[in-house]
């Protein structure tokens, strides 16, 4: 199938230190992509630069063919590329139903506040969330913080949803749940970007894996392959496992 | 059928508010008029800083740039056409402040604000000295203090309808928002600059014409009067005293303090200012949710159901335990001081910035 997020060349540096050198990746509709790696080997500052929080040094992102590199934060979540965030960014002292409407409202398909309070209700609903739409962060469990973002991102009717480690710190119980969250996601044709260290979704959950390491790509295909990969297991552990 | 009683109740509110003028003294009609004059002015600020956050100073460079406005213009042209310049100007100024300031956040604001006040009085005064030749412009209208008051009332009902459309509205959402995490407005796919400049706007176009219908009132008007910083620093603090949660908690606010300072200022004239500083820091250490926290804690309180599973005597045995332990201060005065601060800083509202 055709490509729907291309990214091709990007780089960014802070300083000295570039911290995403010269990658390309490309995900399709309905495909879960891993994006695996060390600890500070830049993944989360990939997903910073293709959902426009940070502005990238070089290199190009397009969404359906049309380049949306120049575009700021909120105009790309209007060419319904969306986020979570690693720690969860919500409103912390507003109602999680408030959250979700400003997503409604100010998304790919923007809806008056009327129509915005059901739709968001809506969503919780698919969430299992309806019964704390009244809740403050604070309030709610941390699976509970995560499906709530999750519902803010969806709010915004995204084509491209980049997942920042949000299935990681769960119990194995909620970790199934999470796990066939994504998966339906993926069944609407949702294109999924996966940043995980929990390696038993990545294996479930991804048809391609992509690894990287001090900012560049060190492989990338199907997960069996590539975490037996001997650059990826001495990236990971170090030399002398490698052997 | 809820909804339509209270706008009657409003309604009527409104009808006794617009008949103060034929009851009271002539000295109560100043006073209302110096009420109505800060309700406005404090409900348009809490518009803006209630939902953003950011503090701002600039009350009184928008007060008096409209009151200033209409006393350089008042022997020109008809009193209403010098408001309209004003709103104009006030719209122009917020318009190219907001651009400006809006991207620089929490302390640089606050500062800015108030120095965009001292600088428009400093430019004045050079102007009026060095270029007019003039100190001060007297305001001589057929605009008495009923048209005045009347006219403050209608600018209040008008803010608080504002006020009040907008948190049914997509931009009050987004400010709400914005107010309490910036990073997620921007990935909800909301326009941050341009939503805060919108509210800094219409926040500054209410202060503007407040200032303009004020300037017939003081009759004789010098820039110093005008820009008087001590405007911005009382809005502030009623702002706070009142709690900007809901919209009419400014109004919990405004007027005590202004009884206050009515008080004040006749009793003890040189102390005024200290006074005023001593119930900011009050207001700022002990409430920091306003009287609206307040109200709304009390009426928790009250409507939670009274459980008493011991019976009536239950409490009052406790009241007894704890009045019959003696006072133990192991570390001191100083201690039990440092106790109740770490109480009160856990009880500031969290997320700011």
């Amino acid at each position: 199938m055709a490509a729907l997020l291309e990214v091709e060349g990007l780089t960014k540096a802070f300083g000295g230190l570039v911290a995403v050198n010269d990658m390309s990746l490309s995900v399709s509709p309905g495909e879960v992509l891993g994006l695996i790696g060390p600890n500070g080997s830049g993944k989360t500052t990939l997903l910073n630069l293709i959902a426009g929080t940070i502005r990238s040094d070089a290199g190009t992102i397009r969404i359906g063919g049309e380049d949306v590199t120049r575009l700021p934060n909120h105009l790309r979540v209007r060419k319904r590329i969306n986020r979570t965030f690693q720690l969860v960014r919500m409103p912390p002292n507003l109602p999680a139903i408030v959250g979700v409407m400003a997503g409604v409202m100010y998304g790919a398909e923007p809806k008056r506040y009327k129509d915005a309070e059901y739709e968001a209700a809506g969503i919780l609903g698919e969430l299992n969330l309806l019964l704390k739409a009244g809740y403050r962060l604070d309030q709610l469990t941390y699976i509970e913080q995560k499906r709530v973002e999750l519902a803010r991102a969806l709010a915004t009717k995204p084509r491209v949803l980049l997942l920042d480690e949000w299935l990681s710190g769960l119990s194995p119980g909620e970790l199934d749940g999470g796990m066939s969250v994504v998966w339906s996601l993926a069944a609407q044709g949702i294109a999924v970007i996966l940043v995980e260290h929990v390696m038993t979704a990545v294996r479930a959950l991804c048809s391609r894996v992509v690894v990287m390491n001090a900012g560049v790509k060190i492989a990338e295909g199907p997960p069996g392959e590539v975490l037996r990969d001997a650059e990826v297991i001495r990236a990971y552990l170090g030399d002398d496992d490698a052997a | 059928m809820r909804v339509s009683l209270a706008i009657i109740a409003l309604a009527l509110l409104v009808a006794a508010l617009a008949a103060v003028p034929w009851l009271v003294s002539d000295y109560g009609l100043g006073f209302m008029i110096n009420l109505m004059c800060y309700l406005v002015l404090t409900v348009a600020w809490a518009l803006f800083s209630g939902t953003t956050r950011y503090v701002s100073l600039a009350t009184a460079a928008f007060f008096g740039l409209g009151a200033y406005t209409v006393a350089m213009l008042i022997k020109e042209m008809p009193i209403y056409a010098t408001f309209g310049v004003a709103l104009v100007l006030g719209t122009l100024m917020a318009l190219l402040v907001g651009l400006v300031t809006l991207r620089i956040s929490g302390m640089f604001f606050v500062i800015f604000g108030f120095g965009l006040s001292e600088l428009m009085r400093e430019l004045l005064v050079w102007w009026e000295i060095n270029k007019t030749h003039t100190m001060g412009r007297y305001v001589f209208v057929p605009f008495n203090t009923t048209m005045i008051y009347e006219h403050l009332l209608g600018l209040a009902v008008l803010v608080f309808l504002v006020g009040w459309l907008l948190r049914r509205s997509r931009l009050g959402v987004a400010l709400l928002v914005i107010g309490d995490d910036e990073t997620m407005a921007r990935q909800a796919g909301i326009n941050v600059p341009v939503a805060k400049l919108v509210i800094f706007v219409i926040s500054s176009v209410f202060m503007t014409a407040v200032g303009a219908v004020m300037a017939p009132r003081f009759g004789y008007l010098t820039p110093n009067f005008a820009f008087n910083p001590l405007i911005s620093f009382q809005v502030v603090i009623m702002a706070l005293l009142g709690g900007m949660q809901r919209l009419w908690g400014p109004v919990l606010g405004v007027v005590p303090l202004v009884l206050l300072s009515e008080f004040l200022q006749v009793r003890f004239p040189f102390w005024f200012s200290v006074f005023l500083g001593l119930v900011f820091m009050i207001i700022v250490y002990f409430l920091p949710r306003g009287i609206t926290g307040l109200v709304e804690d009390g009426w928790g309180v009250l409507r939670r159901p009274i459980s008493l599973p011991r019976g009536v005597t239950g409490p009052l045995i406790d009241v007894w335990g704890s009045l019959s332990r003696p006072i133990s201060l192991p570390r001191g005065i100083a201690g039990f001081i440092e106790d109740a601060w770490a109480r009160l800083v856990r009880r500031q509202p969290t997320g700011g910035r």
